[in-house]
């Protein structure tokens, strides 16, 4: 074995980490463990205190400058004055009043000068009651959200549909420039959220509730004593505004400190800030750990994994270190990107034949792709459901696919050398043309056409047939993680089916001529053959990845989508250590985990980093093209001549 | 003999023929009257042909159809932003834009061309995805990093209530330059083929009298011919024909001038060193000719060119989609180059400028046809998608299956 060998510059380097990530990591722990302790907790209800007291002042002074107005308007009266004196009158008992409240503060307060005791007794009560409610809250609304997940995909198909006939009517404006590459954005996952208007609170909120009124009473008890001026009403009119000083629904320590932060204006002092930025702290922490290791381990590791999957990977707990710092529910992520694994993993799967048997990486994957949603819509056409409507579905797919991939072999096979660029464009030429094909050809069935004006719609909904089939088959919770089990399953089988025909006699002699085709030429194996083979197969899992990316996305994508699902399949695949010329399997599994867990991490923590931002769509683009352009740069060439 | 050579010169301009067929009966069902299509016609050639004649150097470099144009419009739409930022108007504007584009376009274009030089041999589908890759690239500028940290103080340019760049550049509005170019001279149709047919004529008898080997013949055919197509654009009919067409002099100048400048650059020592790479980059290194160095020449040439091209192209439309004027460029032209008989290894002028008119007017016909023929203008929309796709594939499969034929024989002898 080659001697590790780490230069002292590495050394010097992850040294110099290694102690900012400790100081960083005792800073935030000690930030983290000030928030339970006394002293901790003492500023956090000061700030809220004086938050509370600063609104509870305003509605003070108010309610005053009302006694005088009041006061005022009555003496006017009593004179006999007109309206314009009430006014004047009016206007300036208010300027006196405020002169005066301002004076002796009656609207502020001083932490230090009042008995804060029983007032801070009181808030905790309150927000100890508020905690109990939200939580209970949410659980409720968690169970009728579960309970109503039904209807939200009716729902998302009708506005799907008012979409697309919306779309129809523009149709002219949208083929005029040719959709671009919006079909990314199309693909984006989109969250599913259930309508919460028909949701009704339960008893035990109800319970809970009147305990946060009751609380709330208490603490009106409390504020009178301070601020004497204060009426019932004024209370009552403030209420909303202190409970949702106090707590709201969701939230996390750094959410409640901002709020009170910025409510009190008080200068929290070193400590308080520690506090509230410790768990950054220690997040980073553990971040410059790693980077310290990278840093020390950096040569191997290349050596290992590549740059580009090093990066990527690095992103990627970057990503999740940035995720447990927003509070984002890193369970829930998991679960997405397992689900995306699983519906994306076939289709990456299909590379693989491709780039082992010479015709490098196939970004005619639309060819199979277009025989699965053909299988899809005869599916629906014919109205049939559940497993048999799947496998229907996928076995008259591929059945399309092998037809298609054979013709399509044979055309690779008189072009070698250049299959890349022409691949490419016969797919975006072939979807184009089935976008024609998709308006004329004689489908019947309602769900899949325009309510008015021909053809198909853009999307069509598979809840009647197979939507979520291999998603629910089996799934089970663990740790708040929901594990797609039948859908994981079914990937699994397909690799273990390609990972056997590797290993068989045809297997192995395709991947020999893919690998050296005079060689293979010369211990006798047919090269175009094989080709062919490997085309054929490569096609086929279009067609079964297309079906399986459906039924997990709820909805079947025709005209432009398909256009750049062979790039996004390619750029997994060269994501997971593949090469032009060589892949794995475990490449196929690490690609498409890492370029979909960056995905679907990307987006939540672009939108907390930047509000409303599309950099998580610049972010697909940039990896995906970036790992094909640098696999295009190793596949060779780069001699002078 | 005649026979043999007509069949081949069918063979090999049958894209072309094709696309003229395509057209004809396109222009039968389409019901449109020639001067409108003449109208329209005109319109698009004098902002798309400048960026297709952009495409030939590196094709005769050898780098194929140069799918990353995208990023020579890129340059020229930053170059756009900036002006419009800073208030220039008119034609003082336009050439600022012109100017600014120079030094975006080389970086780029250099940046492009060592980019290729890692992947001889894959260039076209490297352009691609180079351009792609860009199309992030000019998102994050134009999102996140204008407007953000390089402020922009132009309220017209930016979202309104939040941060980037606005999706819409409208170039018409005060302090723009939309038609900063088209507007400075318009010409009737019969005048303006007066002006052109003038203005060659001289150029024909400058290169005569210039030039060794003097061929009286050919010079008094040309000028005959150029004679011919004055009186005739005086006439009755064509003058009806071309009475919508009202053509921006000083635009087909500058296409005029572009191929000009694509015919002399060949005859210079970087035009034959463009050449020999593009013929045998083995045989044009052993002649001691700095391979990479002409390729990356060729691109930046390429980017620039293209970069005045788009800004062409989006002063005659007035404004444009910042996230999107520039995806399809490179599809466009490339496509319309191909039509006019151009291959992956050959192009000239007379292929480009050809291509450009037929690809267009298919681009006008199709979706009326389609919806004459079909009841839906969406078929012909689609059709016409299809059939630029469809045209650079088959000039690529053409092309790979003729090298493919041919090393094959070389490998036979």
């Amino acid at each position: 074995m080659r001697k590790l060998k780490i230069k002292k510059t590495q050394v010097i380097a992850s040294v110099l980490i290694v102690i900012a990530a400790l100081i960083c990591g005792g800073v935030g722990l000690y930030g983290l463990s000030a928030r339970s302790s006394e002293k901790g907790n003492e500023i956090l209800s000061n700030m809220r205190l004086q938050a509370i007291l600063d609104t509870a002042g305003t509605g003070a002074v108010d309610a005053y400058v009302a006694a005088a107005k009041a006061e005022a308007t009555a003496r006017v009266r009593e004179e006999g004055g007109g309206m314009t004196e009430i006014r004047e009158a009016t206007a300036k008992a208010e300027e006196e009043a405020l002169a005066l409240a301002e004076a002796e503060g009656i609207g502020s307060v001083d932490l230090t000068e009042i008995d804060t005791v029983p007032l801070a007794d009181a808030l905790n009560v309150l927000a100890d009651a508020q905690k109990a409610y939200f939580e209970e809250e949410a659980a409720a609304q968690a169970i009728y959200i579960e309970e109503h997940e039904d209807e939200v995909v009716a729902d998302t198909v009708d506005d799907a549909a008012a979409d697309a006939a919306d779309a129809s009517a523009e149709g002219s404006a949208d083929g005029a420039d040719l959709g671009g590459d919006d079909a990314g954005a199309d693909m984006e996952l989109e969250e599913e959220t259930v309508d919460l208007s028909g949701f009704e609170a339960t008893e035990e909120m109800l319970a809970l509730s009147a305990g946060v009124d009751q609380a709330y009473e208490g603490l009106c008890v409390e504020i009178k004593k301070v601020f004497p001026a204060l009426t019932d009403d004024i209370l009552t009119a403030l209420k909303p505004t202190i409970t949702n000083t106090v707590a709201q629904q969701g939230d996390t320590f750094e959410k409640q400190y901002d709020r009170a932060l910025s409510m009190s204006g008080m200068n929290p002092g070193m400590n308080g800030t520690i506090m509230r930025q410790g768990k950054t702290l220690a997040t980073s922490a553990v971040g410059l750990v790693i980077l310290a290791l990278v840093v020390l381990f950096y040569v191997p590791l290349v050596a290992k994994t590549g740059v580009p999957r090093l990066i990527i990977g690095l992103f990627y707990v970057l990503l999740c270190l940035l995720a447990f710092i927003f509070n984002l529910s890193l369970p829930g992520q998991i679960s997405n990107t397992l689900v995306r694994l699983g519906m994306n993993g076939v289709l990456v799967l299909a590379m693989l034949p491709g780039i082992q048997c010479g015709i490098s990486l196939n970004l005619g994957l639309p060819l199979g792709i277009i025989g699965g949603l053909i299988g899809g819509l005869l599916c629906i056409e014919f109205g049939f459901s559940g497993w048999f409507g799947f496998f229907f579905a996928v076995i008259i797919g591929m059945v399309i696919a092998a037809g298609t991939g054979f013709l399509y072999g044979l055309l690779l096979n008189r072009l070698k050398g250049s299959e890349m660029s022409v691949t490419t464009y016969v797919g975006f030429s072939i979807v184009s043309l089935m976008c024609i094909a998709w308006l004329v050809l004689p489908f019947k069935s309602k769900i899949m056409k325009w309510p008015m004006g021909n053809g198909l719609r853009t999307t069509i909904g598979l809840q009647t047939t197979y939507r979520h089939l291999l998603n629910d088959f089996l799934a089970f919770k663990v740790l708040g993680i929901t594990i797609p089990t039948g859908l994981l399953l079914f990937l699994a089988l397909c690799c273990f089916l390609v990972w056997l025909f590797m290993r068989s006699k045809t297997g192995i002699a395709m991947s020999a001529a893919g690998a050296n085709p005079r060689f293979a030429a010369a211990t006798g194996i047919n090269v175009d053959k094989m080709r062919i083979i490997g085309t054929m197969l490569s096609t086929m899992l279009g067609a079964v990845g297309i079906v399986v990316y459906g039924q997990s996305y709820g909805f079947m994508q025709l005209y432009q989508a398909p256009r750049q699902m062979g790039f996004l399949a390619a750029s997994a695949i060269l994501i997971g250590g593949a090469s032009t010329s060589r892949a794995r399997i475990s490449h196929v599994i690490i690609g498409t985990f890492l370029f979909q867990g960056v995905l679907t991490l990307g987006m939540p923590v672009a939108n907390a980093l930047v509000p409303q931002s599309t950099i998580s769509e610049t972010l697909r683009i940039l990896i995906s093209n970036g790992i094909i352009l640098y696999a295009l740069t190793k596949s060779g060439g780069a001699s002078r001549g | 003999m005649d026979k043999n050579k007509l069949r081949e010169a069918a063979r090999n301009n049958i894209v072309t023929i094709m696309f003229i067929i395509l057209c004809a009966v396109c222009m039968i069902f389409s019901g449109y009257t020639p001067s409108y299509v003449l109208y329209e016609l005109f319109g698009r050639l004098s902002r798309n042909m400048f960026i297709v004649l952009s495409l030939i150097i590196p094709i005769i470099a050898g780098m194929g159809i140069n799918f990353a144009l995208p990023i020579g419009a890129m340059a020229a739409q930053i170059s756009c932003l900036l002006v419009l930022e800073w208030g220039v108007p008119g034609i003082a504007g336009f050439a600022l834009a012109v100017l600014l584009t120079i030094p975006f376009g080389t970086l780029f274009g250099w940046l492009i061309g060592k980019l290729l030089n890692k992947m001889k041999g894959q260039e076209m589908i490297g352009s691609m995805i180079i351009a792609f890759f860009a199309t992030g690239l000019y998102q994050l500028l134009f999102l996140f990093i204008f407007d953000n940290i390089i402020p922009i103080n132009n309220p017209d340019l930016t979202i309104k209530g939040s941060k980037g760049i606005a999706n819409t550049m409208d170039l018409s509005k005060a302090g723009g330059i939309a038609s900063a170019l088209d507007g400075l001279w318009r010409l009737p149709f019969h005048q303006a083929v007066l002006v052109f047919a003038a203005v060659i004529a001289v150029i024909l008898l400058v290169g005569y009298v210039k030039s060794h080997k003097k061929n009286p013949k050919k010079l008094g055919i040309q000028i005959g011919v150029l004679a011919v197509a004055a009186v005739v654009a005086q006439t009755g009919p064509v003058k009806e024909l071309f009475s919508m067409v009202n053509v921006p002099m000083v635009t087909f100048g500058c296409v005029a001038v572009l191929c000009l400048f694509n015919v002399v650059i060949m005859r210079t020592k970087l035009g034959q060193q463009f050449r020999a790479v593009g013929q045998n980059r083995t045989v044009a290194n052993a002649a001691g000719i700095n391979v990479n160095h002409v390729r990356i020449v060729a691109i930046v040439f390429s980017t620039v060119l293209a970069g005045w091209g788009q800004l062409i192209f989006v002063q005659n439309m007035g404004a444009f989609q910042t996230y999107g004027a520039h995806e399809q460029v490179g599809l466009y032209a490339g496509a319309a180059i191909l039509v006019g008989g151009a291959s992956v290894i050959r192009a000239t002028n007379t292929q480009a400028l050809i291509g450009c008119i037929l690809f267009h007017l298919m681009f006008i016909l199709a979706p009326a046809a389609g919806k004459n023929l079909f009841g839906d203008a969406a078929i012909g929309e689609y059709f016409r998608v299809f059939i630029c796709y469809g045209v650079i594939a088959v000039a690529l499969v053409m092309h790979a299956w003729s090298e493919n034929a041919r090393k094959k024989k070389a490998s036979v002898q």
